[in-house]
């Protein structure tokens, strides 16, 4: 998440007189990421990624913290300001009671509250206001403001609550889970509906008048009538902070803060200062004894490893000073025995729990860019994973290229028009749950309607061939979905076009030609190499189109054709023209007139015209050049076939 | 049949005579090339066989029309200095129709091509996979707050007791583990893993579907340089030479510790600036800072090995994962202002590549 910080704000924390360039430029190497730098108002304003792992960095303070140590590294003086914010500094008082805590299960880890009394309603100074603009928050009044703003500047969210309806709706808080179907109203008005677990406060009748570490409650938070305020921190279990925004879909910066897991000893001098600011700016007084439950403290846990485990990770030997050295600047307390580092990490830094995670503290701040850049002199892998030819999937896409065909990227999420145009039906497919748009809700089983789609979608170029190899998706119990690669080919031009590009596709990987079958009656014909199934083609839409499953073609491509001697004997051609009977499937007779003889060695078909067909069909024989004589026999054999076979009848005579 | 094939012959005649025309060979090549005992004329004249019986006279006297045609024009030519002879060399080429490998298939190939070099073996896993290959294994168990940075596409089907629930792959991160497991947890390892992942936005710069490279390499002693190493390798080879990466700290949960990779623009060589006509130094305008964010990288996380069987104790490894349609998009002239554009199937665009 990105927080925004303006530059004298950060000054108030940080010590230094590097210009905010500088400071972006150092602190992005190093540290969290500076993306950008705004004007506004009279000052600069940092943006600022903050990674997940770094909620304590999500502050004004907090990002002051690790500048110094960062600035520091660059012999750039620089240090973190004082603080001085303790519950000692507080005077506490008897006018008011507090409410009575209840909380059995110990879903609080801390518990911090003061009664603020006479609060004056005063408008937001104009200091804090620019700065709560310059940060894109909302201005209301300094009551409101004023946990905004030290949420913002030392890193843990605060609630106040009005006092006088605490105590009007029964004086107590029980901290507890909630049971599904119990409502709240959030302070702007919202209803929901628990799911049931989320921890809430609620009153000695069962009534919810909070939602914890997320966001106040209308019963119970401050209003326009206002004058005593309940000051509220609680530390509660981030997952469960979590489960309750996410279940809501409550999204405030409290939660997001929260639910990452901010330290409770944090909770102190954000309260301290909280109350300075309601003393100074609204006038309020404390009215009630400083409430401070901190049984749920942790320690956080040691971290053991040897000094070998950092030079391993970086690639070189790093002095042990300079490591002892690195870790105290990050507040860590360190002991060496020999080799071996025993670090305590501070309470703030709970995502330090691994050795690789002090490696990386270690490397960042000694900085990464001193590092050397080499390339591995390990060994290379040698097993290559089975069934996968990507070679032969860049050639089929260039081949296809060069000869005219565009290359398209369609989605592999469909809409139910399209992945009804599969052929399966639409309760074959499978679904999104969380689909974004109503064009992408079904895992295609079929790349044709996309590519059909797409040729539809370019009605100004003529003649569009476009092709894709992508994966479907089949459904399977219980399992993940069958991933197939297909080869989709969708071409405007006549089938005889399309079929030579796909058939030189072919030759270009040394198959022999395809075969296709057309059962009677059928609109589609299958794709057959060497008896082998690999897709199907058929006629949609004036549309010729091509299917292929690649987990079947690509173990038949061959890298090399299978080479044959120069013939030492000459071929006979000649042409014979037979009439066939209407809707005779030319394919057959050929693949007939071929199998005749092994002295036939091609059949091509030359010309058709109406229900005449002419044959070219060479003859050859390896050991001797065929004579006339030699011919004659194996003619007639080819007539009577197609005469007897297909009902033919030659044009002229033999 | 007969009639076709006649007006075929006459397209074929008028065709040989205009490629006969606009040769500008030397005549005595000519001739052996129209004329020639193997030449195109008397290939042509083999046609007339396939003429029928009625209109094999007419053929005939097409075929002897050809032949004088061609015999004339020999001869009236040759006495000219061949050297001398004026010919149109500004002729505009003609366009043979040609289509268009995709602009990411491009790219993809560039990407493995330059890992391959150095011993990368390229892998393909399931772009519909299990939530325990896309988050588990990975160090982010269910409802981790890490996970909201992948605004992931569930499939509506029942979630395997031991798996979890089936995914739409947010990146190729997937690969990892199941990686390690294809070489039985025994490294070495060098993976490039590239395959289209799912996430749940859309806008100019994101599309539902794109594209990730990964880059996988577990052995003994692999460290942080061996990563800065092949980031330099791959940076100067795909944007040129000169071009530098860097890596900054971030957070990944599969990854500690983890970077975020820069790659120096390589307009302004990394310095931001570039200067004016003037010679004035201005602000680049494709990076502002002399840097590139391109993406994400690590040392693999000791639960990441230890979820795919590898001793972390033993051994280390580095991964990193980009975006396809990012990096590719970076170079110069690339500069592509709506990124839906790559799977659009929208021919203008894609016949620009």
């Amino acid at each position: 998440m990105n927080i925004l910080i303006p530059h004298k704000w950060l000054l108030e924390q940080l010590e230094t007189e590097l210009s905010p360039t500088k400071i972006q430029e150092y602190v992005s190497l190093c540290g969290p990421s500076i993306e950008r730098i705004y004007e506004r108002g009279n000052d600069k304003v940092y943006d600022i990624e903050i990674t997940t792992n770094r909620v304590d960095s999500m502050s004004v303070r907090g990002v002051a913290r690790e500048a110094a140590v960062i600035l520091g590294q660059f012999d750039i003086p620089a240090k973190l300001a004082k603080q001085n914010l303790t519950l000692k500094n507080l005077k506490e008082n008897n006018l008011l009671p507090l409410p009575k805590i209840i909380d059995p299960h110990k879903f609080c880890k801390r518990t911090l509250c003061v009664v603020l009394q006479n609060v004056k309603r005063t408008v937001t100074p104009k200091w804090m206001a620019d700065r709560l603009t310059q940060v894109e928050m909302n201005i209301h009044d300094s009551a409101i403001d004023i946990t905004n703003y030290v949420t913002h500047e030392l890193g843990h969210p605060i609630h106040a609550f009005d006092y006088d309806r605490i105590m009007a709706l029964g004086g107590e808080i029980h901290v507890t889970e909630a049971k599904k179907g119990e409502a709240f109203v959030t302070l702007d008005g919202e209803l929901h509906s628990c799911v049931g677990g989320e921890i809430v406060f609620k009153n000695s009748k069962g009534e919810i008048i909070d939602l914890p570490a997320i966001k106040g409650t209308a019963n119970s938070s401050v209003n326009a009538d206002t004058k005593n305020i309940l000051l509220w921190i609680e530390s509660l279990e981030p997952s469960k902070i979590r489960f309750a925004s996410m279940s809501h879909a409550i999204r405030t910066v409290a939660a997001q803060l929260s639910e990452k897991g901010i330290d409770p000893h944090l909770a102190e001098p954000t309260f301290v200062r909280a109350i300075e600011l309601y003393q100074d700016l609204c006038e309020a007084t404390v009215a009630s004894k400083i409430h401070d439950d901190f049984s749920g403290e942790e320690q956080p846990q040691p971290i053991i490893f040897d000094k070998e485990k950092i030079d391993i990770y970086l690639g070189l030997e790093i002095e042990k000073e300079r490591i002892v050295e690195i870790l105290k600047k990050l507040e860590c307390k360190v002991e060496v025995i020999r080799n071996t580092f025993h670090i305590v990490p501070p309470t703030f830094r709970k995502d330090l729990q691994i050795p690789a995670d002090i490696v990386e503290e270690i490397a960042r701040i000694h900085g990464y860019h001193n590092l050397p850049s080499v390339l591995m002199p390990t060994k290379i892998p040698l097993t290559k994973p089975k069934d996968l030819n990507f070679s032969a999937e860049e050639t089929i896409k260039h081949f296809l290229a060069d000869r005219g065909w565009f290359e398209i990227y369609t989605y592999s999420m469909v809409s139910e028009k399209i992945a009804q145009q599969s052929g399966f039906q639409i309760t074959r497919h499978l679904q999104l749950a969380n689909s974004l748009t109503e064009d992408k809700v079904y895992l295609r089983r079929s790349l044709s309607p996309s590519l059909q789609e797409t040729i539809a979608n370019n009605p100004q170029v003529e003649n569009l061939s476009v092709f894709e190899l992508a994966n479907v998706y089949h459904p399977q119990e219980n399992e993940l979905p069958n991933e197939t690669m297909l080869l989709s080919l969708v071409s405007q031009k006549p089938l005889a076009i399309v079929k030579g590009d796909f058939e030189a596709l072919l030759r270009k990987f040394y198959l022999t030609k395809p075969v296709v079958k057309q059962k009677n009656g059928e609109s589609y014909g299958e794709i057959l190499v060497d008896s082998i199934k690999i897709g199907r083609i058929w006629l949609e839409n004036n549309l010729t189109c091509i299917e292929i499953e690649l987990a079947i073609l690509l173990p038949l491509v061959k890298q090399h054709p299978n080479y044959q001697p120069l013939p030492k004997t000459s071929s006979i051609k000649e042409s014979l023209t037979f009439t066939l009977p209407v809707e005779t499937q030319i394919g057959p007779v050929i693949d007939e007139i071929a199998g005749l003889s092994q002295y036939i060695k091609s059949v091509t078909l030359e010309d058709v015209y109406q229900q005449n067909c002419s044959f070219g069909i060479e003859y050859w024989d390896q050991k001797k050049n065929l004579a006339n004589e030699n011919i004659k026999p194996l003619r007639e054999k080819v007539v009577a076939m197609v005469t007897k076979q297909f009902n033919g009848k030659l044009v002229g005579k033999l | 049949m007969s009639a076709d094939t006649l007006s075929n012959l006459k397209i074929q005649i008028e065709k040989l005579k205009k490629d006969f025309d606009q040769n500008q060979q030397i005549n005595a090549d000519k001739k052996l090339i129209y004329l020639g005992k193997k030449g195109l004329f008397n290939e042509l004249s083999k046609e007339i066989k396939n003429v029928s019986n009625e209109n094999k006279k007419v053929a005939g006297q097409l075929l002897n029309e050809l032949k004088t045609y061609l015999q004339n024009r020999l001869e009236t030519n040759s006495s000219v200095d061949h050297k001398n002879k004026w010919v149109d060399l500004t002729i505009p080429g003609k366009d043979q129709e040609s289509g268009h490998v995709h602009p990411i298939s491009q790219a993809i190939e560039e990407i493995s091509g330059i890992f391959q070099k150095i011993g990368f073996t390229r892998v393909r896993y399931p772009e519909v996979d299990w939530d325990h290959y896309a988050f588990e294994a990975l160090n982010m168990p269910a409802d981790h707050p890490a996970r909201d940075e992948w605004e992931t596409f569930f499939v509506k089907v029942p979630p395997n007791k031991k798996m979890g629930k089936v995914v739409l792959t947010p990146h190729t991160s997937n690969g990892q583990v199941r990686e390690m497991e294809r070489l039985k947890h025994q490294p070495p390892i060098r993976m490039i893993n590239i395959a289209r992942c799912y996430r749940r936005q859309q806008d100019v710069t994101h599309t539902q579907m794109f594209h990730q490279f990964e880059g996988l390499v577990v052995d003994k002693g692999i460290n942080i340089q061996h990563l800065k190493g092949t980031l330099d390798y791959f940076a100067q080879e795909f944007y040129g030479p000169g071009t530098k990466s860097r890596i900054r700290p971030f957070h990944f949960q599969f990854t500690e510790p983890s970077f975020e990779v820069d790659f120096s623009c390589h307009i302004c060589h990394g310095t931001g600036l570039i200067a004016d006509e003037h010679g004035d130094k201005q602000k680049c305008g494709l990076c502002k800072s002399g840097w590139h964010e391109v993406g994400g990288a690590g040392m693999v996380h000791p639960n990441v090995l230890k979820a795919g069987g590898i001793d972390p104790q033993e051994y280390t490894g580095f991964a990193f994962g980009w975006g396809v349609e990012r990096t590719y998009t970076l170079r110069k002239g690339l500069n592509i202002d709506d990124i839906r554009y790559f799977y659009s199937g929208e021919t203008r665009f894609l016949a620009q590549f």
